[in-house]
């Protein structure tokens, strides 16, 4: 079936130029964005980019002698569209820092350790329902080079694919009742309070299952629907 | 789940840590899948990402999405997909180099019904809150997408030939000769 896709809520994404991050003012456009209207080209979309790319597993926190420290998490996402149907088959890479909030990047500096049995990222495709789960560690805050007393808040970066071009996402999800998540620079980025609210994760309370883990869930909704509002 | 109406989740910068490993080998060249040959003449597309005070960006994401040689586009929204080439996908992903330089093998693709032959573009990166939507063409013509470009800024659009199969794109973020972005 054919996406419709709809212009954006702007209060609900990000400005583009971000107060206090000084990367934005020069690699945003000046110039008003192009409206357009979509033609098939930007309604389709790479259905299979997981056929060119290589999957690593979603089991990122170790086992036995090689376990990675930090606190053992499973996050349980699902990804669906506009109109709350599940996105299937939907390439997923994600990647976060340690638990010492330090990445395995060369971008990174060393004023963290690195967890030798954590590499912090995985690479996976939704089952039907839209659903993928990762077992991980929680990420650790971290310091921006600002040095200016911003700190990014424990976060998981993720992009996705979703069935069309206009749906491609990239994206970060948060932890609740996190102090540094009022003042991150990013996530406030976010005009609208009940949006920045749907960037962050919900915190199941443990039933015993996994008896090792604590348990977030998480909704992304990536753009598109099959019908349009109002139809009958 | 007819009437359910969800709002896209917000989108965030990539950040300065995206995983080098996600730019896969091969990843860049369209001209082969799983081993196989796409039909079509071979081009390269290459150019040079900049900031507004000209410093070029090493390890930015650039991603593009094609039709085909014969102008189909791998989907199933497409009424042709049944004869695009199997050996064709049509996406790709490329990182910048130190100098700011991407590059891409891929085939000159076809005009898909009602558009001129064009290549989708985007970029993804730190400091960019949003990814950048763009489209590549290969000369000014009759196209809609390309219509909706200023007349003073289409001429950004369409990718400089450098030879038989070679084509220069460069994409300026900001500032002079800005490269025109859609409002997606
Ligand atoms: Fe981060």
């Amino acid at each position: 079936m054919p996406s419709v896709i709809q212009p954006r809520d702007e209060r609900t994404q990000p400005s583009r130029i971000v107060p206090g991050y000084p990367q934005t003012p020069l690699r945003n456009p000046q110039q008003s964005l192009v409206k357009r209207a979509p033609t098939l080209s930007e309604l389709t979309g790479p259905l299979d980019a997981a056929k060119r790319v290589r999957l690593l597993g979603g089991d990122i926190a170790g086992h036995g002698g090689k376990q990675a420290i930090g606190q053992l998490i499973h996050l349980k996402v699902r990804v669906l569209d506009e109109d709350g149907a599940p996105v299937g088959g939907a390439l997923v890479e994600m990647w976060q820092a340690n638990a010492a909030g330090r990445y395995i990047h060369p971008n990174d500096d060393d004023r963290a350790p690195v967890d030798l049995n954590f590499y912090g990222a995985a690479r996976l495709v939704t089952d039907e329902s839209g659903a993928f789960e990762l077992r991980t560690v929680k990420p650790g805050a971290y310091p921006v080079p600002t040095n200016d007393g911003w700190w990014r808040p424990p976060h998981v970066h993720f992009s996705m694919f979703g069935k069309v071009w206009l749906s491609r996402l990239v994206t970060q999800m948060y932890f609740p009742g996190e102090p540094l998540n009022a003042q991150d620079r990013i996530l406030n980025a976010v005009p609208d309070a009940a949006a920045r609210d749907r960037l962050v994760a919900r915190y199941v309370p443990p039933t015993g299952n996994p008896p090792d883990a604590l348990v977030f869930e998480h909704q992304i909704v990536l753009r598109g629907r099959a019908s349009t509002p109002g139809q009958p | 789940m007819k009437g359910a109406s969800l709002v896209p989740t917000g989108e965030a910068t990539l950040g300065p840590f995206f995983p080098p490993r996600y730019v896969d080998e091969g990843a860049n060249d369209l001209t082969v899948f799983e081993g196989r040959k796409a039909k079509g003449e071979a081009i390269e597309i290459h150019g040079r990402v900049l900031q507004e005070d000209g410093t070029p960006l090493e390890n930015l994401v650039v991603e593009i999405w094609q039709a085909d040689a014969g102008g189909i586009f791998r989907h199933s929204a497409d009424p042709r997909h049944a004869q695009a080439d199997p050996d064709f996908l049509g996406w790709g992903r490329a990182a910048t180099d130190a100098s700011g330089n991407y590059r891409f093998k891929t085939v000159l693709p076809g005009a898909p019904e009602g558009r001129a032959p064009h290549i989708n573009v985007m970029v993804m990166f730190s400091g960019l809150m949003r990814i950048l939507k763009t489209t590549l063409f290969f000369e000014i013509s009759s196209d809609p997408v390309l219509s909706a470009v200023p007349p003073g800024r289409k001429g950004l659009l369409v990718a400089k030939k450098q030879g038989p199969n070679s084509y220069r794109f460069d994409i300026r973020l900001r500032g002079e000769d800005e490269t025109p972005f859609f409002d997606d």
